[in-house]
This record gives structure tokens, sequence and C-alpha cells, in this order.
């Protein structure tokens, strides 16, 4: 796959404005500032450690799960802001899905891991249900391997078809935003080239955001990407802008293997 | 050059294959000082079997218990030298609910039921509020919180058998009987459930905690990354996924409960005619009589009445047949929870 | 866009989730009150009769007044006896289990063994003791009967924690032993153990703790009875423990003042197992520190 053309503007779907990150007193993230565009994929690349996980979950709040963190500056989605403005963590992660690193598809069957998300939020009739399965299963490109086997535990699967099922899952509940934490760093290439065309299909209508360590699928993948580099935003810019003429030192040398 | 034997090397086995070679090996065998010495090569090799043999012990031990309580036990339905009186038939003491030793009417099944009894209303307690307790110690509490009410179950857990009896005795029995019951008296299943509830309590609150801690925690973030609330993973999601260890927890806990003797013993009120007289007393509801006549179970019945009789008794027997029963189904517990624990690693 | 999802509100769910977060709260709020109403009743009632003269005088027979001087002897005397019994069987035990035994059939059969003999309930050690120490070696009603049978109990526990303790030694330790030639005995005795001692110990305290209240047992094998002579080292005579005596004023009811005594003997007890608790702390907070 090439990489895109360059994309007409779209509706400014997230924004994030002088954010600062704290896991207790230590600081990870530091006066970050972004706008993500809706129905592209904006892809988050830069070396490990430098708050890239930190910063996708600050939109889904998902980190209040496990850590005492603190977070300041504004995050907004669709103008709201989503720690001050009246949202529930509750509903904006059915607006923003996740999709992990490993693979964690519930010990259930793969009908029960897909259902789980429609079952909570009232979905009880059986038809709708089955359609909402199957469709959420043919968009992550998943149906015609599993449509056999729907009451199989999922825990069987191979790493490929799992990853795929947290697609599926969290597309079931139909989020505005995915985003997408190293999603094939644990997959061989043939999944991970079913995954990277799943991504361009679905961002007909949704927004996606993917934390990458791999550059050649950020410039295959994505609209845009942003440069991470010890907590800090380095540059963003359409992605083939980024890989071709970097306005940068630091991006240039990171791209090129020269870091140090 | 040929492989020199231990023994010139005066190295254990293990050592060999480190060996220097050649003219270290010549340095080695002149430096008698970092030779071991043949009493310790000696203890060595004697160690392991030592060792062994203290782990056999234990093996002989189980089959000990059972062949002991078994030798008298079954002296109850057959004759064997030293008898001094009748045999019975299972069906005598296994199925009927006449206990009237003076009269030779030798039925257990009154404390089997009693054990059954009293076991289940406490794991009725025990086993919900304890796996609620597990699940606010994983995944609600805070840090110091966590601390304090695992130091709470050490606590519980550490408390003899005698102080819940003396406390259910003391301080349970008269409030129940002045407060609920207009001081009838308040002994049978109701108090010692509960007093057998808390003992318990800690066996499966540790468990579980456990086993909620010990599930990842990416199975949360994914079922709270779709919009799922707090409760919702946990009710959906993670005690599903812990479901085989909360039942091994449970089922230790009952192991714990059918086994208590003193603390019930104290509180049960003694009367192996508590089915009788259940069913004979019409002053009350069918529930309020079962949980407030005072009964016996297994265990309160052999406190009771082993000092009162002759070795080689068939009463002295029959008691022994409680016993073998109660250690049988000890063993049972012990392979349910391997068969569960077998479940959850395939 | 496909259509949109028939969401229903979700005010159940939230509510659910803040009723079942103060629920929980509540419950172990409640736990917490247990323990706290338990303790203290029990010291409160045993308060007015703990003077010294409870602790050092010998026990009544028919009449009021009775110490519990033997009792306490007998249940330190017992405890420390039966320790003894069961400290070298279950360090060997667990020394083979986690050093020996490899992963094989061998090991979980032996585990099975610990595990069955851990939940063995105490009535029915009891009933064993009985037996095979006071009727088969005609023992009798004595410390000694008492002794072996309780270190039954405590077996398993000890085998239990040395395997655990051991299992936590890392491995480089012991392979540094090996590396400078030490046998398998001597990297055990000299590396593992010295390393794995505050695991250990802490679990011997816990083990006495249970020892030391422990009454099913002892009923059946110490007796009831208590020797006239203090402090009676004798093996062959009868020990009744606090415990015991506990369990036994209230049950026999020919003394005026059981009530009394018993809530006088709970009390202390209490008292020895929270001053154990700690130690226990104490104990683990120094493993801590040495793994942190
Ligand atoms: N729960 C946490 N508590 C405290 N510090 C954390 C926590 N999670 C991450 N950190 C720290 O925050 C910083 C950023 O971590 P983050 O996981 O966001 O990095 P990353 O860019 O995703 O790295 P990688 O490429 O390795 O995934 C790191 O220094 C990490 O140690
Ligand atoms: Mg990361």
């Amino acid at each position: 796959m090439l990489s895109p053309q360059t994309p007409i503007t779209k509706p400014v779907k997230l924004s994030v404005r002088d954010m600062d990150f704290r896991y207790g007193e230590k600081k990870v993230l530091d006066g970050l500032s972004m706008d993500i565009q809706a129905e592209r994929v904006t892809a988050i690349i830069g070396p490990s450690g430098c708050g890239k996980s930190t910063f996708l979950k600050c939109f889904n709040r998902i980190h209040e799960v496990s850590s005492a963190v603190k977070v300041t500056g504004d995050i907004k989605i669709d103008g709201v802001d989503i720690y001050r403005g009246g949202i529930d963590e509750v509903d904006l992660r059915r607006r923003v899905g996740m999709v992990f690193q490993k693979p964690n598809p519930f010990p259930k069957s793969i009908y029960e891991n897909v259902a789980f998300g429609p079952r909570l939020f009232g979905v009880k009739d059986r038809t709708t249900l089955d359609g909402l399965v199957e469709s959420a299963l043919r968009k992550a490109a998943l149906w015609e391997e599993v449509k056999d086997r729907l009451k199989e535990s999922a825990t069987g699967m191979s790493g490929g078809q799992q990853q795929r099922l947290c697609i599926a899952r969290a597309l079931a509940v139909n989020p505005e935003v995915l985003l997408m934490d190293e999603p094939c760093s644990a997959l061989d290439p043939i999944a991970t080239a079913k995954i990277e065309e799943l991504i361009f299909e679905l961002k007909e209508n949704l927004t996606i955001v993917i934390v990458t360590h791999n550059m050649q699928q950020a410039a295959r993948v994505s609209d845009y990407t942003a440069f991470f580099w010890l907590g800090k935003l380095i540059e963003m810019d359409l992605t083939e802008r980024i890989f071709t003429t970097p306005r940068e030192r630091m991006t240039e040398d990171y791209l090129t293997g020269r870091f140090g | 050059m040929p492989h020199a034997p231990d023994t010139l090397l005066d190295l254990p086995s293990s050592t060999t294959q480190t060996v220097p070679e050649g003219p270290a090996l010549e340095a080695a065998s002149r430096e008698p000082a970092f030779r071991h010495s043949r009493a310790q090569r000696l203890a060595d090799r004697w160690a392991h079997l030592v060792f062994l043999a203290c782990g056999l012990l234990v093996v002989a031990l189980i089959g000990g218990i059972l062949y002991f309580l078994a030798a008298r036990g079954v002296g109850a339905f057959i004759p064997l030298a030293g008898n001094t009186d009748k045999v019975l038939t299972l069906r005598e003491v296994f199925l009927s609910t006449n206990w009237d030793p003076n009269a030779g009417k030798f039925g257990i099944l009154p404390f089997i039921a009693g054990s059954l009894t009293v076991t289940g209303l406490a794991l009725l307690i025990a086993a919900p509020t304890g796996i609620l307790a597990s699940i606010f110690i994983a995944k609600i509490a805070p840090n110091w919180m966590k601390t304090l009410m695992r130091q709470v179950m050490d606590l519980l857990v550490g408390i003899p058998s005698v102080v819940y009896g003396i406390f259910g005795l003391m301080v349970v029995l008269p409030w129940v009987s002045g407060k609920w019951l207009s001081d009838s008296p308040a002994a049978g299943f109701a108090v010692s459930a509960a007093i057998l509830a808390v003992m318990i309590v800690p066996t499966i609150v540790s468990l579980a905690t456990d086993a909620f801690e010990s599930l990842p925690l990416s199975l949360d973030e994914g079922s709270q990354a779709l919009g799922s609330t707090r409760w919702q993973a946990i009710w959906h999601v993670l005690i599903p996924a812990a479901r085989a260890r909360l039942l091994t927890a449970t089922v230790l806990g009952l192991g714990r409960a059918i086994g208590e003797a003193m603390a019930i013993q104290m509180v049960i009120g003694n009367n192996p005619q508590w089915i009788a007289l259940m069913r004979q007393s019409t002053d009350q509801t069918p529930v309020l009589r079962l949980l407030f006549t005072p009964a016996a179970t297994l265990t309160t019945e052999l406190v009771q009445e082993l000092p009162n009789t002759a070795a080689g008794s068939t009463w002295n027997n029959v008691l022994f047949a409680m016993g073998l029963l109660l250690y049988l189904m000890t063993m049972l517990i012990i392979l349910a929870t391997r068969r569960l624990s077998q479940r959850r690693e395939a | 866009m496909p259509a949109p999802l028939p969401f229903r509100p979700r005010r159940f769910a939230r509510l659910t989730d803040q009723v079942m977060r103060v629920g929980l709260w509540g419950l172990a709020a409640a736990f917490i009150a247990v323990l706290l109403v338990f303790v203290g009743v029990i010291l409160k009632q045993g308060w007015p009769v703990l003077h010294l003269g409870f602790l050092t005088r010998m026990p009544e027979t028919l009449d009021a007044g009775g110490g519990i001087k033997p009792e306490i002897f007998n249940s330190l005397y017992l405890v420390a006896l039966s320790l003894a019994i069961a400290l070298p069987i279950g360090l060997g035990a667990g020394i083979y289990m986690a050093e020996y035994a490899g992963q094989g059939r061998a090991l979980r059969f032996l585990r099975l063994c610990i595990e069955t003999l851990a939940a063995t309930p105490s009535i029915v050690l009891a009933l064993f003791g009985m037996i095979v120490f006071v009727q088969m070696m005609g023992w009798s009603f004595s410390i000694r009967s008492g002794a072996v049978t309780l270190a039954l109990l405590n077996i398993p526990v000890i085998t239990r924690v040395t395997e655990v303790s051991l299992l936590g030694v890392p491995r480089e330790l012991m392979e540094a032993s090996y590396g400078l030639g030490a046998t398998k005995l001597q990297t055990i005795l000299k590396v593992a153990l010295p390393y794995a001692a505050t695991g250990i110990l802490t679990g011997l305290v816990l083990t006495a703790g249970r020892a030391f209240g422990e009454s099913a047992i002892l009923v059946f094998t110490a007796g009831t009875n208590t020797s006239q002579v203090f402090p009676d080292f004798r093996l062959t005579v009868p020990g009744e423990t606090l415990s015991v005596h506990l369990w036994y004023v209230t049950s026999d009811g020919t003394l005026p003042d059981a009530r009394e005594i018993a809530a006088g003997t709970a009390a202390v007890m209490i008292v020895v197992l929270l001053a154990l608790n700690l130690l226990v702390r104490f104990l683990d907070r120094a493993i801590r520190r040495r793994t942190r």
C-alpha cells in the first residue's frame, strides 16, 4: 500500500492544549498541544518510554483504572473537555475505543467477547445481538474465519485472530475514536498486513490514533505522524512530510536511526 | 586424558563437569585443603535419604490415620477380637435417625445432617461475604486499607476455637435469646453457623483475594475500555474468569467448617435427638425451629461422648466410624480442589 | 454510518457501581467491627479476673478462686515440645520438596499428602492420637501423647513454609555456591536455609500460635487434669493447657466461678496471640526489608 494522498483537512476531533501528565509525582508528558482530525489516521512515534502509551490513554482515561494520575491542561473531544466538561469517563470510553498492545480477549466464547459491549448497554434481543456481532466481526475481517466456531473459547485463537477479535469487540459499541497501542507488535507479518488493511478501511468513519515502533507501518497507514521525545511533542505533520522533509533535526535523526 | 572417577577426585558428582583438566587437575590434587572429606560426601548422599524419609513419614501418616480409624470404625459392623458388644448393619448406622446408645440404637444420620446443615449455613454467610471482601481488597481498597484488612483476617484466623466458643456462649447466646427469642435458649444451628462463618471467612478471603490479584490487569482494562463500569467489569469479567479458584476457596472453607469441633460444641446445644424434637415442637415457624433447636454434629458428638465410652464397645466403635467419615470427607474435599485446579490449568 | 446502538440510559449500571462501592466499604468496616467487638468484649470480660493471683495460683476443682498457673506452663511446654518434634520432620520434608523432588509425580503426590494432612480436622488427629499413643503405646493422657499428636498438626504447616521459603531463595545465590564446589547439602545448609530462615521463623511463630490455641487434640491426648507439682517437666503426667482448661471448666460445670475463670483464661489467650501477631509482623517486615 502506498502512503495516502495529501488529505483534505477534516474537522478537529480531539484537541490537546498545554497538557501535563503525572504518575504521582513523576511528570511523564510535558506541555503537549496538538489537534487530531476526524476520519484520519494519526500515528505516534518515538523512542521507548517517551510517553506514547500514556498520551493515548489520556483520551479514554483508562489509566485511572490502575494508577493515581494527575492531568492538567485541556483535552477536548468535539470541543468538550473530557476531564472537566461533565463527561463521565464511562461514557467517554464507549465513544473512545481502545486496542491494547497485547491482545486481551476475555476468557469467554468468541461470540460473548463481541457481544459484551452491546450487552453492557442494554441490548438483549438475540437477533439484534447476532447482527451486531456479525457486522463487528466482518469489519474486523474475522467473520469468515470464525463464523462456524462462535461458541468456542476466544483464548484458543491465534495471536493475530485474538487481536482482530479485540478490534471487533471495540467496534461493536460503535465508537467514534479508536486508540491502538502497538496493535501489531505481537503479530507476524501476515496478521500485521491484515490489520493494516483494516485500519485503512476503518478510517472511513472513525478517527484512529495509533502508536507504533514500526516506521514503515506508520508511513503505510497514517495520514499524520507525531514524533514524541521525552514526554514532549517534537513535531507533527502530514506523514509524507515527516518522512521526507522533517523540519526538526531530531526527527530526521530518529527516522534515519542516527539517534543517540 | 581418561575420565577420572569421582572417588579419586573426591568431588561430588554434581561438580564433575567443572573439574579442571590437565595441569590444573594436578594442582587441584596437590591442594587437599580444598577437597571434600569422605564424611562430607557421605553426608551429602545420606541427606537425600533423610529428607526423603521425612516426606515419606507424612505419606505414612496419611495412610496410618486411615488405617487406625478404619480398624476401630469397622468394629461396629464386623465382629473383631476384643469386641464386647453386638455388631450393626450399615443401614442401622448410616440411614437411621435413632440415636439411643443405651438402647442399642446407633443411627448417626442426625449428626451427618447436623454437620451438613451447620456447614451449609456457615458457607451461606461466609462464601458471599468472603468473596465480596476479597473483591474489595483486590480491586477497590486503597493500599492502607488492604493492609488493614489482611491484618484483620490474620487475627480472625489466629483466634482459637475455644475462644470463639466462649464468646458464643457468654455473649451471643444470651444476646440472641434475650433480644430475639424472648428468653428461650438460643442454642442451635443459627448461632453455631454464625460463629463458624467468622471462623472460616479468613480462609475464603485469602484464597479469593489471591484469585483476583492473579488475574491480569488487561482484563479489567479491556472491559472498562469498552465503557463498562468498574462493577460491571468485576461482575461480568473478573468473577467468571476467577470462578474455578473462587470455588476452590469455598470448598476449602467448607473443609474447615465441617471439621470444626470445639467452638460449635459449646453453642449448639448437643442434642442428638434434634430431628425428633424439631418435628414435635409446633410453637414456631419451621425455619425458626431449624435454626434454634439444640442440635448436634459429627464433631460435637465426638467431643461430647468419646470420653464416656469404653474402648471396644459398639458405642465407641461407632464414634470412630464417625471420625473415619470425617476423614474421608476431608480427602474428598482435597481431591475436589485438585480437580478444580486441573480444570483451571486446562 | 451503521445504525446507532439502541443505547439504554446507563443510570442503573452507574447506580449499581456506586452502591457496590459503598456497600463493599461497609462490608470491610463490618469485618473490622466484628474483630474489634470480639477482642474488646473478651478482654473486657476477662479484665476483672486478671490479677496476679489468677496467673500464679493453682486451679481449684470444687471451690472458687482457682488460678491457671500450671495451665500456662503446660501450654508453653506442649507448644515447645510439639514444635521440637515437628520442626526436624517439617524442615526435612520441606527441603525434600523444594530441592530434591523435582517437578514430577512424586512432588505432586507429596503435596497432595501435605494438603490432606493440613486439612484433616483436629478432632480426627485427636482420635488417631488417642488410639495410637494413649491406648496402643500405653502412654495414657499425658504430656507426651499430647506433644506427639500436636506435632501432627504442625508438620504440614512447617513443611509448606519451608518449601515456599526455600523456593524463594534466588537461584543465582545457590549456583554461586555450587560454582565454588560446594555439595548440595552444604549449599542447602549454608546458603539456602540461612537465607530462608526468617520466612521459616515467621511460619514457626504462626504454627506456635495455632498449637497454642488448639484444644480438640489435647482434650483426648493430654487430658483435662494437671499435675499438682509445679513446674512438672515429666512427660508422663497429664497436662491440661489453657485452651483445654477454658473448655473444660465451662462444660464441666462443677466450679462456682467457671464463668470468671473461662473469661480470664480467654483474655490471657487473646493477649498472647496478639503478642505473637506483633512478632509475625515484625519478622515479616524484616523479610521485606531484605528482599527490597
Ligand atoms: N503506571 C505507571 N506508573 C508510574 N509510571 C509509569 C506508569 N506507566 C508508565 N510510566 C512511566 O511513564 C513513562 C512513559 O511511559 P509510556 O508507557 O507512556 O511509554 P511509551 O512511549 O509507551 O513506551 P513504549 O514504547 O516502551 O511502550 C515511562 O517513563 C514509564 O516508566
Ligand atoms: Mg507503550
